[in-house]
Parts: C-alpha cells; sequence; structure tokens
C-alpha cells in the first residue's frame, strides 16, 4: 500500500490525492454532460443516446422508490449522484498515478521515518480514486443519511419520532449510513489495493492475465457498486416519507 | 498474528460469499429455465443483488488488508 501526500492545517490531515480526485471527477462529469448536451436534437444522436439511455436507467432506480411526482423530483439528485460515483470509482483503475520519492519531503508528511520503514524509496500515489477513502465515503453516506432524516423532521416530526420507541431502530439508524459507507469504500480499496500488489510485487510476464483479469473486474465492480450506492440513497430517503415503516 | 488473523477474515469471507451467491445464481438461471423472457429484468435484480452480498465479504477482505499491512495494528 502507497503513501499518500498530505498536507496538515491546524491539526487535520488533507489528502491531496482525494482533493485532486473529487475535482477531476467533478470536471469529467461536468464536461461529459456539458458536451452530450450542446446540440440538443428531438431525434437523439451520439453522446445524447448514450446520455438518455442512462436517465432512463435512473428513472427506474426513482421510479420504484418514490410515487411519480418525487420520482421526477429526485431524478437530477440520482442521477448526479450515480455519475459522480460510476467516474470516481473508475478514476483509480483507468489513471493512477504513483510516484517514487528517495528524498523526505516534511510539509507533504513524508518524513525520514517513514522513509526508513520503507528502505528508503516510498512509493506515493498522485491519483487515486477518492471513493477507496474510507473518510470520503463516509462523508457522502453521512449526507446523504441527514438529509434522510431532515426530509423525516419535515414530514412531520411526530411521525418522525415515532419509530426511536424500537431500540433496534436506533442501531439501524447507525448501520444504515455505516454499511452504505463502507460497502462502496471496501470494493474499491481493495481493488485498487490488489491491483497494486500484483503489478508491484511480482514481474509483469507473470501478472499481466491476473492483472488485465482483475482490471476488468474492478470496472464492473465499479460500475454495480455505483449503480448500488444511488439506489440504496433513494431507499434510504424513501423510507423516511413512508413515516418510518 | 496478524497475518493469521487476516486469513481467516478473508478465507470465511470468501466462504459466505460463496454460498450466497451460489443460492442467488442458482434461482436466477432456475427463473431464467422457467421463463426464458424475463431474462433482461431478472439480470438487472440479480446483478444489484450480487453487489448486496459481495459488500460484506469484501468489507472483511479490506480490513483484512488493513491488518496485513499494519494499518490497523493488533
Amino acid at each position: 500500500m502507497e503513501l499518500t501526500p498530505q498536507v496538515t492545517v491546524a491539526g487535520l490531515k488533507f489528502d491531496l490525492t482525494i482533493i485532486l480526485g473529487t475535482i477531476i471527477a467533478a470536471a469529467i462529469v461536468f464536461g461529459l454532460i456539458y458536451f452530450a448536451t450542446r446540440k440538443v436534437s428531438m431525434v437523439p444522436r451520439g453522446l445524447q443516446v448514450g446520455l438518455e439511455m442512462l436517465i432512463d436507467m435512473i428513472r427506474g432506480i426513482t421510479g420504484m422508490t418514490y410515487d411519480h411526482k418525487r420520482a421526477e423530483k429526485y431524478l437530477a439528485f440520482s442521477f448526479t449522484l450515480f455519475l459522480f460515483v460510476l467516474v470516481a470509482n473508475q478514476l483509480g483503475v483507468i489513471l493512477m498515478i504513483t510516484g517514487e520519492v528517495h528524498d523526505p519531503i516534511p510539509w507533504l508528511g513524508i518524513t525520514e521515518e517513514t522513509l526508513k520503514e520503507h528502505n528508503g524509496a516510498a512509493h506515493v500515489a498522485l491519483l487515486k480514486s477518492p471513493t477507496a477513502d474510507l473518510g470520503f465515503a463516509f462523508t457522502m453516506a453521512i449526507s446523504v443519511a441527514l438529509f434522510a432524516n431532515f426530509i423525516g423532521i419535515k414530514n412531520g416530526l411526530g411521525s418522525w419520532l415515532k419509530p426511536f420507541v424500537n431500540p433496534l431502530h436506533w442501531i439501524e439508524e447507525v448501520s444504515k449510513p455505516a454499511t452504505h459507507a463502507m460497502r462502496l469504500w471496501a470494493n474499491i480499496f481493495a481493488g485498487e489495493v490488489l491491483i497494486t500488489i500484483l503489478m508491484t510485487k511480482f514481474p509483469l510476464y507473470v501478472t499481466f492475465v491476473p492483472v488485465a483479469v482483475w482490471i476488468a473486474f474492478s470496472l464492473f465492480v465499479g460500475m454495480i457498486q455505483a449503480y448500488i450506492f444511488t439506489v440504496l440513497a433513494n431507499v434510504y430517503i424513501g423510507q423516511k416519507y413512508a413515516g418510518g415503516h | 498474528m496478524s497475518i493469521l488473523a487476516a486469513s481467516i477474515m478473508i478465507g470465511l469471507a470468501a466462504l459466505g460469499a460463496a454460498i450466497g451467491n451460489s443460492n442467488l445464481f442458482a434461482k436466477y438461471i432456475e427463473g431464467i429455465a422457467r421463463q426464458p423472457e424475463a431474462r433482461g429484468t431478472l439480470f438487472g435484480q440479480t446483478m444489484i443483488l450480487f453487489g448486496l452480498i459481495e459488500a460484506l465479504p469484501i468489507i472483511g477482505v479490506a480490513f483484512g488488508i488493513l491488518l496485513l499491512f499494519k494499518v490497523i495494528g493488533v
């Protein structure tokens, strides 16, 4: 597992690869949608066909969670969430960049001691999936959970409070965002680490086939997990509309 | 010690995932055999459930990797 450049500001550690990965993923999503919708026509052509198929797929998710009016309201949210998580997941598989550091860089968190632990040449990741970080996945999952509870309170404080009589509901409210985050993080993290181990610890002629197979599987898993993340976010928000049933 | 712990974690996670996936895909194939025209919808549903089943074992694998690289220590 490689190191990451970290900047410490007022006691808080900021991982630069995550910030860079988030910006790049957001830029890719923005650019893709911007250029796909430059010339919108009634008879779709080129990128517009793919985009409309994608929107229909997301409409399937929201359609099975809410009634018709709310489904249209949450379409943009779900579409953005799906596309962002999808691009962020594939970023580390396709565009993983790692460098080797021989000299200590104290302001990036690479000190003499960390170099000594890695025998003088530390592998430092410059770009990897932001979703392969536990903090990032938890941020997104907790945002969804907070929003769901906000919707619940807005829908009526009484009906939001009522299920809390059951102690199992307390456990559920904590475990929902926890599993939501870890599901995404663990899949992407395990995929990336295995690719790194296979590529760095063994010669290329041994690992060429396993790496190719695992990269294909990682792309598939990234897609499935982006879809599941969106489905679960919608289900968790939809549960609060139903009044805790 | 942590190598042993990581091995047991990953092994047991793989065992559970194998049982879950075998049940899921057996029923999927049974469903296609009974109603071949439902293949499209069944495939989508199966893949979502596959992702849900895979999640917990892969969480075990991820924590096993963290143990192996001594990020979290015993």
